[in-house]
């Protein structure tokens, strides 16, 4: 019986390089793709895979809250992170939500195939830099507070975090609204709740937020021109 | 005749998905790759693509430098950016280097086909993720 595997990521092109790497695996098929968090739940609850590779940067719903439900459905389900930061945050959260496999997209032509392999023979897989984090205790001191340390921000719950990803993608209340089948007045009542939480005064704040969260994940452009331009290599 | 193009990412991932659209028509041919622009200017010298498929952001040396580059050294290579930047003013700042078209890929699947036509005949195609233009 095929291993079947589930793509979640927002670029088609990706999902096409990850179907083709995959698919030369005898005994895989990819079941199904889905373009944001959101139908990668459906779709996964839908189509019930084996594993279910998620890139963490999607609109709608980031691919970390995306763990995060699957695995609240069904604590069975396999999920790999695929990330184009190893941030000790990322890393941390990416664990914290579940997953049982993370991989760099820089290196997934690398590694996604033995993460697979890994889920497939009910092993984890895990960068080497993921490796030594959890070998130098680092995911057990980040887990302790001490007296001395800043205390952290209050938590947002999981609807809060979902709204939080939509508001700082750039749409309003009233598309938030619709995108969540919900009334605006309730998405209006968790926007204050979730500025007064985090006492923020803007949604320029709620951004920043966002992004050293990994609630959205930006790629920065290239720095401006030099004066003297580029040489040959 | 069969145009030869030359793909440039630093995600493997995404230039199979590129080879993986390319390679269905039948007067294309995919000959070669680069994972930075460095590496783009090596193989433009080795291979002499007809079009170059080129990321913005990439280390080394990024898509913008490499196409100034590649524009002064080999007028009749003809350059499209494929990129994460939905952004009209990364879009001018391409097509001011000398690139030739500009597609986001969030549409590349999309968009991809038609604007290697049209950048291989020396047409302009722009397409962002509100707007397509030609």
């Amino acid at each position: 019986m095929k291993l079947r595997i589930l793509l979640a990521d927002d670029h088609e092109i990706v999902r096409r390089g990850l179907r083709a790497l995959l698919e030369k695996h005898e005994g895989w098929e990819v079941c199904g793709e889905a373009s944001d968090g959101r139908e990668a739940v459906e779709k996964a609850l839908q189509l019930n895979p084996d594993v279910v590779i998620v890139d963490v940067g999607m609109p709608n719903l980031n691919g970390l809250d995306t763990t995060r439900q699957l695995l609240q459905h069904d604590p069975h389900f396999k999920v790999i992170v695929l990330t184009i930061t190893d941030s000790d945050q990322v890393i941390r959260e990416a664990l914290d939500a579940g997953a049982r496999g993370f991989v760099l997209k820089s290196d997934a032509a690398r590694d996604l195939v033995s993460a697979v392999e890994a889920l497939q023979n009910k092993r984890m897989f895990f960068t080497p830099r993921v490796n030594d984090l959890v070998l130098a205790g680092f995911l057990e001191k980040g887990q302790t507070v001490s007296r001395n340390e800043t205390p952290k921000l209050p938590t947002l719950t999981a609807r809060e975090r979902e709204i939080t990803q939509l508001l700082a993608e750039g749409n309003s209340s009233k598309e938030v609204a619709s995108l969540l089948n919900l009334s605006t007045k309730t998405v209006e009542t968790h926007r204050s709740n979730i500025m007064r939480k985090l006492s923020f005064h803007s949604i320029r704040d709620l951004v920043v937020y966002a992004i050293k969260n990994n609630l959205i994940q930006i790629e920065l452009p290239p720095p401006p021109k030099s004066p003297t331009g580029p040489t040959a290599a | 005749m069969t145009i030869r193009i030359l793909l440039v990412d630093d995600h493997p991932i995404v230039r199979q998905g590129l080879k993986t659209l390319l390679e269905g028509h039948s007067d294309w041919e995919v000959i070669g790759e680069a994972s930075d622009g460095a590496e783009a200017v090596e193989k433009a010298k080795d291979l002499s693509p007809d079009v170059m498929v080129l990321d913005v952001t990439m280390p080394r040396m990024n898509g913008l430098d490499a196409c100034r580059l590649l524009r002064r050294q080999y007028p009749a290579l003809e350059i499209l950016f494929v990129t994460q930047h939905d952004s009209p003013q990364m879009m001018r700042e391409a097509l001011e280097a000398g690139g030739r078209g500009y597609v986001v890929k969030s549409n590349a699947a999309r968009d991809l086909l038609a604007a290697v036509e049209a950048v291989s005949q020396h047409r302009v195609f722009t397409a962002l993720h509100s707007r397509n233009m030609s």
